[in-house]
């Protein structure tokens, strides 16, 4: 997660830019040690030609206006870059909520492929990033992407964003919403387009061959009321969409590497893990329950 | 007012002899007092009683505190028939052995306390509501009058009230009836009288819960009938532990052993659920899309993934509960009652979320409920 390591032309205008101002405000912080070195310790002549009305006329008034100016015109022209075709190649609908990311892809056919916590995207095509919340303020923040974007309740914003390298991308939410909010982070997965529209053809269908108790006690404990899992009975959206769980990199908005062991703690201790987030914690199950509904979960991959 | 200026002039110039002199004061009355208890002189007999002067002053500062603590509350509705008889059941185990009851006597050991119990026939109308709430919740210190065992339950507390104040006028009957959901009782033989089995065991859950012969007789008791075993043992052992917070449960449930908990669970697992006449009309509506489908704009979940009888047995399940029950109970989470159980942990920040309109819509959709289960089970 580094600004000054861009993975996309956004990311890389955005990097450009700060070189531009690191650089440029470091050459106009040593000039103005120079003159104050001079003003101090030089000779009377130098002295003398410092304490002239000349020098606030053109290092405080002239110098700044041509500055500024040039940043302004180099701004401008850098927006003037965003300015896109009007279909972007890819729309992901990425929704901030207290304290995870609901994630789902615009299909071909214009129906939703839902998922959470992790981003997939095609190198090289451009994606639209549809920024909503219905809760409180968000902010959609990947640094080697591009800039961050808030997610306002009652307001639809927009990103466009290009991966070039292939990789993968911590995002994290930017802007203070409560709670564990350090604890929302995502994960963006930037992988060549052939690979991205073979898993997203098989993403959508429901993963056969779960183990069958797991599966069992997961509908028993009543994690389907607030969990969907594609092809059972479990159709929550109050928490995030576990179809495909077992496939993701990492849990709880990327808060634990994705392991079975890992997703057992979360269910009985997910408040120690990650305080104050909106999942009860089932501690009466057995480790036996448990293990079971954990590997369950993941193996729906 | 030069008066009180002369007064203040004076204590300031001699505050200072008497300051000695009150000083000098309290340590030979503390000095005395520690001399007398040391000494162990006073008797603290209580065969020997009070003087009447002790005992008029005694009972004259009981009252005025009484009277300026008691909270300034609107009391519920108190001519409530539910909340009369599950008063009455909880006097017939809390507090009548010590005060008496209608046609029930007080026993001679409560007689020789100091002070004894009150006949509370007579003496329930000295009391405003408030006053008999504040002296049933948290009883009388150096009297033996205990408070309600569980300061959170205010709902349970105002029950005995409205019990109280039905008393005076009770007879016996009609106090079994309320007391013991019996209108007679059974003569019994000497043998059964003599081994103990009596059916009027404060113990005996029937009282309240009712048995096979019918469901409980007051809408603010639980339906256990057909409710999985295992929910049934982990609300016992949770009212054992004292987690599970109810006075009037958790005296009922006291001195059971675990294994008559695991009886009892088994027993009213087994019963048929009893009938009830359908109201349809309850049965669509906001109720039921909260049961069904819960509100995921509000983060509310489906209540019946939980609670229907294919969810985990150590779930309740809703179906035919009673209305009133269910929404006690969900008023009081929402109240502020805490989860101490790790399956309350699960429902509480659930009830917190709920609006009174939503509580009123899923209890009266749930008691509607034909409920399954039962001997199968
Ligand atoms: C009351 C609603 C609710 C119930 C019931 C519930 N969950 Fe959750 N769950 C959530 C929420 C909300 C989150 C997001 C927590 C966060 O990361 O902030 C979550 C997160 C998770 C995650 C991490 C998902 C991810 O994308 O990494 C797993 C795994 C999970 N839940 C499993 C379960 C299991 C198993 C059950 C049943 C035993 C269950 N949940 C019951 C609300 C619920
Ligand atoms: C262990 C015996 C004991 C039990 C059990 C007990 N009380 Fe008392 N109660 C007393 C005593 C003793 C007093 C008298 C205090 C006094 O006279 O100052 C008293 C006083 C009272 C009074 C005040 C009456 C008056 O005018 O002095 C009320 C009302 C009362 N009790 C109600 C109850 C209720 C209701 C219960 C059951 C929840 C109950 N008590 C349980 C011993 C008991
Ligand atoms: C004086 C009346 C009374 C008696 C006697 C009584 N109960 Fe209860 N019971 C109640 C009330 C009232 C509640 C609801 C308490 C609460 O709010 O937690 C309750 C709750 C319960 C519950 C929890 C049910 C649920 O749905 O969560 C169980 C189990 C239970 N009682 C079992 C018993 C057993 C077994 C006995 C006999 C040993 C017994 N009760 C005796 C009044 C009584
Ligand atoms: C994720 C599971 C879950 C969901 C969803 C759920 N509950 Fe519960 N509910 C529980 C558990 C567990 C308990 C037991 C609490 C205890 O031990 O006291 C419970 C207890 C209750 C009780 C007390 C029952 C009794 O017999 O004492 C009521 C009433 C209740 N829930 C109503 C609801 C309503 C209404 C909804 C939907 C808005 C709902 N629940 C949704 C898990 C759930
Ligand atoms: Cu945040």
């Amino acid at each position: 997660m580094n600004v000054l390591d861009p993975a996309g032309p956004d990311a890389g205008r955005l990097a450009e830019l700060s070189w531009i101002l690191f650089i440029g405000g470091g050459a106009i912080f040593a000039l103005v040690l120079a003159i104050t070195f001079f003003a101090m310790q030089g000779s009377d002549r130098s002295r003398k030609r410092l304490s002239g009305n000349w020098l606030v006329w053109t290092g405080g008034i002239a110098f700044p206006v041509a500055v500024l100016t040039g940043l302004l015109v180099y701004g401008l022209l850098l927006m003037g870059a965003e300015s896109r075709p009007a279909e972007p190649d890819l729309r992901v609908h990425v929704e901030g909520r207290q304290w995870w990311w609901r994630v789902s892809y615009e299909e071909p056919d214009g129906s939703r492929l839902e998922s959470a916590n992790e981003i997939r995207i095609p190198l090289g095509r451009e994606v639209e990033f549809v920024l909503t919340s219905p809760d409180v303020i968000h902010s959609f923040w990947v640094p080697s992407l591009g800039g961050k974007l808030d997610m306002i309740p009652g307001r639809t914003n927009r990103l466009r964003l290009t991966a070039d390298r292939p990789g993968v991308y911590r995002g994290q939410c930017a802007e203070y919403c409560g709670g564990p909010h350090a604890l929302m982070a995502l994960e963006v997965i930037a992988m060549p387009a052939g690979e991205f529209d073979a898993w997203r053809a098989q993403a959508s269908s429901p993963v056969e061959n779960a183990p069958a108790r797991g599966g069992e006690l997961f509908l028993a404990t009543g994690c389907g009321s607030c969990h969907t899992v594609r092809g059972t009975s479990a159709a929550g959206t109050i928490g995030p969409d576990l179809s495909r769980l077992g496939e993701r990199r990492q849990l709880a908005a990327a808060r634990l590497p994705m392991s079975a062991e890992n997703i057992a703690r979360f269910i009985t201790h997910g408040q120690d893990i990650k305080p104050g987030n909106l999942m009860p914690e089932f501690r009466f199950l057995t480790a036996d329950e448990t293990a079971a509904i954990a590997s369950y979960l993941a193996e729906l991959k | 007012m030069s008066r009180v200026e002369a007064l203040r002039r004076f204590l300031v110039r001699r505050w200072k002899p008497i300051a000695a002199g009150a000083a000098a004061l309290a340590l030979l009355a503390a000095s005395g007092g520690v001399l007398v208890a040391w000494s162990g002189l006073y008797s603290v007999a209580a065969s020997k009683g009070h003087w009447l002067v002790i005992d008029r002053f005694l009972r004259f500062g009981m009252m005025n505190s009484v009277e300026t603590h008691a909270p300034d509350v609107e009391p519920p509705p108190l001519d409530d028939a539910d909340l009369i008889r599950l008063g009455a059941a909880h006097y017939y185990a809390g507090c009548a052995y010590c005060h008496g009851a209608p046609g029930l006597a007080m026993t001679p050991v409560a007689q020789h306390m100091l002070p004894a119990p009150p006949d509370l026939t007579s003496h329930v109308s000295l009391w405003t509501d408030q006053e008999l709430f504040w002296l049933v919740k948290h009883g009388l210190k150096y009297t033996g009058m205990p408070g309600w065992p569980v300061q959170n339950r205010d709902d349970e507390v105002w029950a005995v009230v409205a019990f109280l104040r039905q008393m005076p006028d009770m007879t016996q009957q009609t106090y079994r009836d309320l007391a013991l959901a019996e209108v007679e009782a059974e003569p019994q033989g000497g043998e059964e009288i003599a081994r103990g089995n009596a059916p009027d065991a404060v113990s005996a859950c029937a009282r309240c819960h009712g048995d096979e012969a019918g469901p409980p007789k007051s809408e603010l008791v639980p339906v256990l009938h057909g409710q999985p075993r295992e929910m049934l043992e982990n609300a016992l052992r949770a009212y054992l532990s004292g987690e599970r917070s109810s006075g009037i449960m958790q005296t009922a449930a006291s001195g059971l052993s675990s294994d008559e908990v695991a009886e009892l669970a088994v027993y009213y697992a087994g019963l048929e659920p009893p009938r009830r006449t359908i109201d349809t009309a309850a049965l669509s509506g906001h109720g039921r899309e909260l049961a069904e489908s819960g509100d995921p704009a509000r983060r509310i979940p489906a209540c019946m993934s939980c609670h229907s009888e294919s969810a985990l047995p150590v779930y309740p399940r809703l179906a035919g509960q009673n209305a009133r029950y269910i929404a006690n109970r969900l008023k009081a989470w929402q109240a502020g009652q805490t989860a101490r159980t790790d399956t309350a942990a699960i429902m509480v920040p659930i009830a917190r979320l709920l609006t009174d309109d939503d509580i009123a819509a899923v209890s009266d959709y749930f008691s509607s409920l034909p409920q399954a289960g039962g001997a199968g089970r």
